[in-house]
């Protein structure tokens, strides 16, 4: 079996190595380097940059410790990328050895579909060719959203992916959009040192989280010194040597160093001959596939942000391994009722299942239960105190459906809640079992019995 | 120990009358029932605020606590100083960790609100 892989990020590059163990010749297409947006601009940077602006922030807290210092600690931006470059770099070794140890072909190139069996290529340096395939796997993925008056020049106004070529820590930056990127970020470059502004048209920062996490993060935003402007639009821009203005309709006049554009993502689905195939498309340009991920052109299947949905790095992978397996002759569909989400800001956010607000939309009845993070020596030990977990449950089950948490190490810590969505389980089932002590787990445990007001170390009235 | 001329609600806040402007903070109890407070979310200058309602926020390494406005009216300064030194209100509870002045609607409001006396007895049947 012949299986063409059109993408090498987190959807394309998984379908691959699956595809490989399961036999089949392989060959992926590639422009640029592989590794896709998640490696090359996304997760791994971000999270790279995201590990020396907290260094820097707990190095300033030292003595709290009992570490004395002497001299002064300040960060070099150009050493926190090259510190970023190595990590993706390795990172990039790490696939291509695999693509060796399967025999995996690498094709360098933009494909473009020209037959439900055929690929066409163009290489940088202008060669070109055919790959013929009996099974093609689009997984294309997405690339920043340019907002209409708002052109990224790269300099001034930057996407998230000119972040990684700022030579400095910008004195002061506005950020566009308060969703996970545009927080992220926030996060950053506050901790670096910049001052930094959000602006955001919704009335919440992450509108999309539990509305009790999102009130809490706001609380943090400030607590450190991030200004955030919600229920704003914007009016116009004014760049000019050295900064750039923003007026927004109710009159304030903003000034900053350079501006970060972060409101989502477009769907790399134009150019690459969906329409010379008929591939269906929807109306925001995502590839329509079903949860085998299978297009509506039999043997061409698609994985990812391509398809539009969750936007995850983890779900484009989960998808590519269900798309690999399907092209090889399974019959398997994507599961997509235990999706976790981990922001990383500080302190981190993150959750699985259904939030608040959902429940009360969907009509279900439920019961919620709360512990905030300084209750936990170990949280006092660390000296990271901040976040609260929320544990909410059927009220009839006692079945676990969604769980949302701020606080330190929240996205390792959502792993045991993502399994008690998955399998079903009770708030009993995690209450009554061993949580060690003294780690940060313990929040778990004593959420999923305060569901029953029965938390040990919660005074309630 | 809790001043005579202030007037105290049952969540642990207090007020100081001074025309139709009222100082609020918290009580000494309330802040020695949270411990080190380590941050404290202010209001917005110029909001509308109910009695009853929320004026802000307050973390301790123990707990995080609403502050809880006796009076409605308009906040028209806040303490600044907070931001940067919220210990104030573990230090000085009456005086320099003071939370927040409003400009009240209705003196009536402050009728409900106990004296001192009244207050240390409120406290003791709460302890209970």
């Amino acid at each position: 079996m012949k299986l063409a892989i059109l993408g090498s990020g987190p959807g394309g590059y998984v379908a691959a190595v699956r595809a490989a163990q399961l036999g089949a010749e392989v060959t992926v297409i590639e422009e640029d380097e592989v590794g896709g947006t998640c490696l090359n601009w996304g997760c791994i940077p971000t999270k790279s940059l995201v590990s020396s602006s907290e260094m820097f922030f707990r190095a300033k807290r030292l003595q709290e410790f009992g570490i004395e210092t002497t001299g002064t600690i300040s960060p070099n931006f150009l050493k926190i990328l090259e510190r970023k470059n190595r990590i993706v770099n390795l990172q990039i070794k790490g696939i291509r050895n695999l693509f060796k140890f399967y025999r995996i072909t690498l094709q360098e190139g933009r494909g473009q579909l020209i037959s439900p069996s055929e690929i066409a290529f163009t290489s940088k340096n202008g060669s070109h060719g055919t790959v013929k395939a009996d099974r093609i796997i689009v997984a294309t993925g997405s690339r920043p959203f340019q907002l209409p008056g708002f052109p990224f020049d790269g300099k001034q106004i930057l996407s998230t992916d000119d972040v990684f070529s700022l030579d400095a820590i910008p004195k002061s930056l506005i950020i566009i959009g308060a969703g996970v990127s545009g927080c992220e970020f926030a996060c950053i470059f506050r901790q670096l040192g910049s001052e930094v502004t959000i602006l955001e048209k919704l009335p919440r920062a992450l509108s999309t989280e539990d509305t009790e996490i999102s009130e809490i993060f706001e609380r943090e935003l400030k607590k450190r010194g991030i200004r955030l402007l919600s229920n704003i639009t914007i009016n116009k821009v004014d760049t000019r040597d050295g900064s750039i203005r923003v007026f927004l309709t109710d009159g304030t006049e903003l000034e900053a160093e350079r501006a970060l554009v972060s409101v989502g993502r477009s769907l790399n689905s134009d150019g690459i001959g969906l329409e010379k195939v008929g591939i269906g498309k929807g109306v925001g340009g995502e590839i329509i596939a079903n949860e085998k991920m299978e297009t509506n052109i039999s043997g061409i299947y698609a994985v990812g942000d391509v398809i539009g949905g969750h936007m995850l790095a983890h779900v484009a992978s989960a998808e590519g391994i269900v798309a690999a397996n399907n092209s090889m002759g399974g019959d398997e569909r994507a599961d997509y009722s235990s999706v976790p989400s981990a922001i990383f800001t500080s302190p981190e956010i993150a959750s699985v299942g259904i939030r608040g607000q959902q429940a009360a939309e969907m009509g279900i009845k439920v019961r919620t239960g709360h512990f905030q993070f300084r209750t936990l020596a170990k949280s006092h030990i660390m000296g990271e105190i901040e976040g609260m977990i929320k544990i909410i449950s059927d009220e009839s089950s006692d079945r676990i459906v969604g769980v949302h948490m701020i606080g330190p190490h929240a996205s390792d810590l959502i792993h045991e809640a993502v399994l008690a969505v998955s399998k079903g389980l009770k708030t009993t089932d995690i209450s009554r079992i061993m949580h060690a002590h003294p780690t940060l787990s313990e929040v778990l445990q004593e959420a999923a019995a305060d569901v029953h007001g029965e938390a040990i170390h919660a005074q309630k009235k | 120990m809790n001043p005579d001329d202030l007037k105290y609600h049952k969540e642990h806040t207090w007020i100081r009358l001074s025309g139709k402007k009222v100082t609020i903070g918290i009580t000494d109890y309330a802040q020695e029932a949270l411990g080190d407070i380590v941050f404290i979310d202010l209001p917005e200058g110029d909001t509308e605020i109910e009695a009853n309602g929320e004026i802000g926020e307050i973390e301790s390494t123990k707990a995080t606590s609403s502050i809880i406005s006796p009076v409605s009216g308009r906040v028209i300064k806040v303490n600044d100083d907070l931001t940067e030194t919220p210990e104030l209100v573990n230090d000085d509870p009456y005086g320099k960790g003071w939370i927040a002045v409003i400009e009240i609607d209705d003196a009536s409001e402050l009728d409900d609100l106990m004296d001192s006396s009244e207050y240390a007895k409120f406290v003791e049947e709460e302890a209970k």
